[in-house]
């Protein structure tokens, strides 16, 4: 049963750790972390997006996120290859929360990990305005005295 | 949401500000359809819904963006689905 001292060195590259989904639960930095640690990562940038109290002002009693799931998680899977592939990235997990997100919890965590710092700082950011600009999820911000569906700015009117 | 739609229909998805338009996150029409008749079959079941609704929206095809002004067909058995803009973040 004794593994050869060897055996966790692989002389081919793994390959690389994505991971993408959506949960009606509360999100975990420390899971979304954990996904992607590897020793061949020398840096892992963590990005979560937390839901506000207010939009411009006006007090915001509760989020809710609502998604046309299977076409999200391709578009989300989608992206996380571009970014690995352009980052040379070790890991990356993509993970959105549905549902009513109460004010002050985390809606989305991004997780990369790469061998060095610059590329996960670029790659964390450039994932993040990937998800907002394309993948099917939609946010119903509830005022208390009514509702409104949110846009981000570019995701209204691009051709593919 | 993936269940087979009976013969000669295509299933239509409306998520967002499209299902409110509709009051419907889903249903059945007529299989075949080319997309860009699919404004003016709309347009007559939920009056205002292409100037209101439509103009700001992307469309698509068994999970894939189609362009409305293409001659694509929408066939039986197809999940079409009117995309709003996004807003995930």
């Amino acid at each position: 049963m004794a593994l050869a001292p060897e055996s966790h060195v692989s002389l081919v590259s793994d390959p690389p750790n994505i991971h993408v989904s959506m949960t009606r639960s509360p999100l975990s930095m420390q899971e979304s972390a954990s996904k992607v640690k590897s020793p061949k990562a020398g840096a892992i940038v963590l990005f979560a997006g937390t839901t506000r109290d207010n939009f411009d002002g006006k007090p915001v009693k509760h989020l809710e996120y609502s998604a046309y799931e299977g076409l999200a998680l391709k578009t989300m899977r989608s992206i996380a290859e571009q970014m690995v592939e352009k980052h040379s990235l070790i890991g990356i997990s993509i993970v959105h929360r549905l549902g009513v997100v109460p004010i002050g919890e985390e809606s989305v965590i991004i997780a990369v990990a790469a061998p060095h710092r610059q590329a996960a700082w670029r790659a964390g950011e450039e994932t993040l305005e990937e998800v907002k600009a394309s993948v099917e999820i939609w946010k119903l911000e509830e005022f208390g005295d009514g509702s409104v569906w949110r846009a981000n700015a570019d995701g209204c009117n691009k051709t593919e | 949401m993936s269940l087979k739609p009976p013969p000669g229909f295509f299933t239509i998805l409306y998520f967002a500000g499209a299902k409110d338009y509709t009051h419907k996150e889903k249903e059945l029409l007529e299989a075949p359809l080319e997309v860009n008749k699919l404004l003016d079959v709309l347009e007559k079941k939920y009056n205002g819904i292409g100037e209101k609704i439509l103009s700001s929206c992307l469309l698509t095809v068994n999970l894939g963006y189609v362009d409305t002004t293409e001659e694509t067909l929408i066939r039986e058995g197809d999940e079409v689905a009117i995309i709003p803009p996004v807003s995930s973040g």
